[in-house]
Formats: C-alpha cells, sequence, structure tokens
C-alpha cells in the first residue's frame, strides 16, 4: 500500500468519524447527569454533517501483513481502520464497529484521563504526611506519619462502605464517563416550592448495579478526593491525638460528614440545583473542591482544635504563643512540591474526562492551577519577610498550598489573570489567617490547616462568584443552567449568592456537623492523650515504636514561662 | 455555653439557607445570606471558642 493511499484511508476515516455522533442514531449518546464535578449532559458541537455508507467504509485501505511486517518508525500505519475490532468478520468492517469503536474511544479517554488523575490525587496522600510529619517534632514522628498513611486505609472503607453512596448515589449518570446510570436514587425534602436533594443511597459497597465500569472510576476519583479532606484534620490535632480516636473520627468522617457536603454540592443534592430551582447563577460551583475538599477539612479541623485544645507549651500563662518549630523544614518543602504535583490531578482530573463535552479546557485548569500556586507563594512569602524581616520557609510553603486550595474551586472558570489575583490573596490571607487562629482565637494548628484549607477554602468558593469569566463551555451547562458559570465581575451576582450560601453551609452546618461528632467522640472515647505521654511523645506510649530511634530526642516537662 | 454557640451557629447556616423561599430578589437573599454567615461566625468565634477557652490547659 502506498503512501498517498493510506493518507487517502486515514483522511477519509476521520473525515467520517468527525460528524457521527451528530448523524447517527445507532451511536451511544451521552447521557444527562443532574450535576457532577465535570461537565453533563448535551451533545458535542455540531459538525457539518456528511452521511456516509458501508460502502465508504469498505473503500478504506489498510496496512498489509507485509508492511507491518517491515516494523513502524514513524508511526504512520499503526492505529488504522484495520486496529477497528470487527463483529461479524463476513460482513468486514462495518459503520457499526466503525460507531462503537468512536464511542468507547471517547469513553475510554475519559476513564483513563479520570484515572490517572485520581492516582495523582492518591498520591498527595504522601505529601500531606511528610509536611505534617516534618512539622511536627521529632518524638512525634513515627505517630504523625501512621495518622497519614492509614487515613487513607481507614476514609477508604468508610468511602466503600456508605460514603460513595451518600456522596454520588443519586447522582444519575456522567456523561463523560459513558454510563454510572446506576446512581440513581437521591433523597430529598420538598421545601420552598422545590425538591432538595439531601443524600444519595445507590453503591453502597460497590455492590448490584453499581458493580459498573463508569461508577468504578467514579468511585476511585471521588475515594481519593474524600481522603484528602480526611487528612487535613490529622495535620491540626497532631501531637496530641490518641490514635484510637482518630481512627473513630476519621472512619465517621468518611461516612457521613465529607459525603454529605459532596452531595449537596457535587452529587446533585440542593447547593448544587440552587441555580436550576432558584435562578442563583448556576447553583453553587465548586470545580474541583475548595469548599467540599478543603474547606469541609479545614472546618473539621477547627472544631478538633476548640475541642482537643492545644498542645502543652504552645501557649504561656499569659497566651501569647511560643513557637514550636517542626523537626525537618526540608521535607516540609518537598511535601508542599509533592502536594503541587498531585494538584495537577485534583484540578484538571475535576472534568472527569479529556474527550468532548468542553474537557479540552484542561490545559487552562492546569495553567490556572500553577499560576496561583506561584502567586501566593511570591506574597506569602513578601509578607513573611516584611513583617518578620525573613522570608519563613514554612509559611512561604503553606501560601503555595493555599494557593492551590483557593484556585481549585474557580480552576475551571477563571482566567489566568484571574487565577494570579486569586492566588496572591490567598498568599497574604493565609498568613493573616494564621496569626488571628493563634494570637485571637488561641487555637493550636500544628501545620496551619485551618488557615490553609479552611480559610482559603472558603476564599476560592468566593472566588468563582467573583471571577468566573462565563468563557468555559462544558458541553453548554453546568449543574443543569445552560450557559457558562458567571461570577459578579462579569455580570451576575446570583452565582455569588450562591457561593455564598455554600460558604454558609459550610460555616454553619458542616461545622456544627463535625464539632457535635467529635464532641461526642471526646465525652465516649476521649481524643487526647495524658500529659504524660504528650510531654514524652506520642511515638512510644501510642506506637511502640520512635520515628527516628537513633536520634536524641529533647522532650519538655515544664511549662514555658 | 458551648451549647448556645452551636445552636447560634447552625440558626446562621438556617438564616442563609431559608433566604432562597423567603426572598426573591438576589439583593435580599444577599444581605440575608451575609447576615447568616455572620451569626454562624459569631457562634464559633464569639461564643464556642471562648466557653472552651474558659478551661484551656495554659490556664492551668
Amino acid at each position: 500500500m502506498t503512501t498517498k493511499k493510506r493518507l487517502i484511508g486515514a483522511v477519509a476515516l476521520l473525515w467520517c468519524v468527525a460528524p457521527l455522533t451528530t448523524v447517527l442514531a445507532q451511536a451511544p449518546a451521552p447521557a444527562a447527569a443532574p450535576t457532577t464535578q465535570a461537565a453533563t449532559a448535551a451533545a458535542p458541537a455540531a459538525a457539518p454533517a456528511k452521511m456516509i455508507t458501508d460502502a465508504d467504509i469498505k473503500g478504506i485501505e489498510t496496512p498489509s501483513a507485509t508492511d507491518k511486517a517491515k516494523g513502524d518508525p514513524s508511526g504512520t500505519i499503526t492505529g488504522t481502520a484495520s486496529d477497528i475490532p470487527i463483529t461479524d468478520p463476513k460482513a468486514g468492517l462495518t459503520l457499526a464497529d466503525l460507531v462503537n469503536t468512536v464511542g468507547q474511544n471517547v469513553v475510554a479517554t475519559n476513564f483513563v484521563w479520570t484515572l490517572v488523575t485520581g492516582f495523582l490525587v492518591m498520591f498527595m496522600q504522601a505529601g500531606f504526611a511528610i509536611v505534617e510529619t516534618g512539622l511536627a517534632r521529632a518524638k512525634n514522628a513515627n505517630h504523625t506519619m501512621m495518622m497519614n498513611f492509614m487515613v487513607y486505609g481507614v476514609g477508604m472503607a468508610a468511602y466503600w462502605l456508605i460514603g460513595f453512596a451518600i456522596q454520588e448515589g443519586g447522582v444519575g449518570a456522567v456523561a463523560n464517563l459513558g454510563g454510572t446510570a446506576p446512581l440513581n436514587h437521591e433523597v430529598t425534602m420538598h421545601l420552598f416550592g422545590k425538591d432538595w436533594g439531601l443524600f444519595g443511597t445507590q453503591g453502597m459497597m460497590l455492590g448490584g448495579a453499581t458493580y459498573d465500569v463508569g461508577v468504578m472510576v467514579m468511585f476511585l476519583f471521588q475515594m481519593v478526593f474524600m481522603d484528602t479532606a480526611l487528612t487535613i484534620v490529622t495535620g491540626t490535632a497532631a501531637e496530641r491525638w490518641r490514635y484510637s480516636a482518630f481512627i473513630i473520627s476519621s472512619f465517621i468522617m468518611g461516612a457521613i460528614i465529607y459525603p454529605l457536603f459532596g452531595n449537596w454540592a457535587w452529587g446533585g443534592g440542593w447547593l448544587a440545583t440552587l441555580g436550576a430551582s432558584y435562578g442563583l447563577g448556576h447553583g453553587y460551583a465548586d470545580f474541583a473542591g475548595s469548599g467540599v475538599v478543603h474547606s469541609v477539612g479545614g472546618i473539621t479541623a477547627l472544631a478538633m482544635a476548640i475541642i482537643i485544645g492545644p498542645r502543652i507549651g504552645k501557649f504561656r500563662r499569659d497566651g501569647t504563643p511560643n513557637a514550636i518549630p517542626g523537626h525537618d523544614i526540608t521535607i516540609v518543602l518537598l511535601g508542599c512540591f509533592i502536594l503541587a504535583f498531585g494538584w495537577f490531578g485534583f484540578n484538571p482530573g475535576s472534568t472527569l474526562g479529556a474527550a468532548t463535552n468542553g474537557n479540552l479546557r484542561i490545559s487552562s485548569v492546569a495553567v490556572n492551577t500553577m499560576l496561583a500556586g506561584m502567586a501566593a507563594s511570591f506574597s506569602g512569602m513578601y509578607y513573611m519577610w516584611i513583617r518578620y524581616g525573613k522570608p519563613d520557609a514554612s509559611m512561604t510553603g503553606n501560601a503555595f498550598l493555599a494557593g492551590l486550595v483557593a484556585i481549585t474551586a474557580p480552576s475551571g472558570f477563571v482566567n489566568p489573570m484571574a487565577s494570579v489575583i486569586i492566588g496572591v490573596i490567598a498568599g497574604v490571607l493565609v498568613c493573616l489567617s494564621c496569626e488571628f487562629v493563634e494570637r485571637v482565637l488561641k487555637l493550636d494548628d500544628v501545620v496551619g490547616a485551618i488557615s490553609v484549607h479552611g480559610t482559603n477554602g472558603i476564599w476560592g468558593v468566593i472566588a468563582v462568584g467573583l471571577f468566573a469569566d462565563g468563557r468555559s463551555n462544558y458541553a453548554g451547562a453546568w449543574n443543569g443552567v445552560p450557559g457558562s458559570v458567571t461570577g459578579l465581575f462579569y455580570g451576575d451576582a446570583g452565582q455569588l449568592v450562591a457561593q455564598l450560601i455554600g460558604v454558609a453551609t459550610l460555616i454553619g452546618f458542616m461545622f456544627t456537623f463535625g464539632f457535635v461528632v467529635n464532641m461526642i467522640v471526646d465525652a465516649v472515647w476521649g481524643h487526647r492523650v495524658p500529659a504524660t505521654v504528650e510531654l514524652e511523645g506520642l511515638d512510644i506510649p501510642e506506637m511502640g515504636a520512635l520515628g527516628y530511634p537513633e536520634f536524641v530526642l529533647r522532650t519538655e516537662s515544664t511549662f514555658p514561662e | 455555653m458551648a451549647f448556645i454557640g452551636l445552636i447560634v451557629t447552625f440558626a446562621g447556616f438556617l438564616i442563609a439557607a431559608s433566604s432562597v423561599g423567603i426572598m426573591t430578589g438576589t439583593a435580599g437573599r444577599l444581605v440575608m445570606v451575609l447576615a447568616g454567615i455572620a451569626v454562624s461566625l459569631i457562634g464559633i468565634l464569639g461564643v464556642l471558642n471562648p466557653a472552651y477557652q474558659k478551661n484551656a490547659i495554659w490556664k492551668k
């Protein structure tokens, strides 16, 4: 087969494929979902239609066995019509074969994208682990690392048993994943003339009809997000949290607390439908989880900080704070880099696909993410440099993370300039918030998680309502409302109101819920280790082994003056 | 006082959430939602946390 013929065949194939989804009825149609993290429903943009027939298909020449036997160093004869599976060898390649292969390739692209980005998010657990351990003292290294290690398994078990069903059990069919239709039952409450989605019910232990390839992708991706929220709390309560209480608290958070807000925002719940039901923009829009993941984690961390109290020695008798430096700033900054790497899964992956439905915007999402992190690290570093005379390393790292947290919700809706502005504000905000939490509230947050994830998560949610430029187009709709998410600065004040209702829900409902749950755990089981254990370090009493057995550890036996 | 703090915090959420049913205009809803957020913040920062700080470990 000549090169010219191969070229003609390839062009013919491409020409046929482009309009197929709009022309042929037998093509698997993308189904609409009420709300998801990604775009839903609607068909791709219309292309010029050209009817094709089986005869056109038959005319496509394929590379011969002889050509293939010579190898394909240029890659021009690998991946042609000969690679399309044929259902009936007697009939040869048919339109149905071609169309079904195209449909499956779209979904396969989205599967691979979502799974790989989910793997990146899972790797963020390693980043959190070393950031938190580095900011803790060496005498608690084993304990802190073990909490971060096991939160992955504890959270996953809880989410598999019940959490996923609560969050996504009523989401409906997600177009990008070509299925997930078994996730079809949402419990609702009729209020103010509309149905308010409260929680889903399908998908417990991934049994029954939810034993489905699309549902599996959804589970993996959502599960690693949930684990991110859980591990935020361990950073705040480190160095004094009983290991057994941590397991109980994390299990409940993974099973109920996190999934509930996840449902309201991403699972077809009432926050997502504020636009369709009450005309508030496109409803609560949280592209990748500044609110769902980071604020829920940060708000729960705030509740834990109040309940568990500060570490011994954190505050002097007059209430002024003592600095308790972490034991390894090098792994803290390394952890920040790992987290930033994982964020390329967190934000761009939240399209839940790379093919069709406007998902090529993944490039914009990725660039927005990196720009916001950069801007925040600059503003945070300079804030500390100007205020305290040195560019504090741990706060610069926290500012970097704060920028990434803040851009998480808006990353899919804003332009690069807005991302930089959001990041600059986040970098300063995290420094101010850390000072407020420590000096005014007199709370002990070992890693600054309340400020990084709670405060800046809320800032990210609000930023959507301000900076969304109305230029994104995820299949022409978001949360069931046609058009693009548009913030106040681009003409839609209703979107800001929807975002603020989300903030009120985080502060008013999720805080209360998390506080009551952890207050009960504290009363029944006890969150805090005894003072003697805390002074010795939690590694031996709680875990049975030191994190660094060959180190000579300095322990504190008295209150600082 | 801690219990009152929780009640106030939750009441802020109720104010904000009910804005969609009570108000029809965006401005009215915005005012109610902001009021709800303020109430919740007062509940956490002004009532609940101070109640816990009374018995803070560094005061003992």
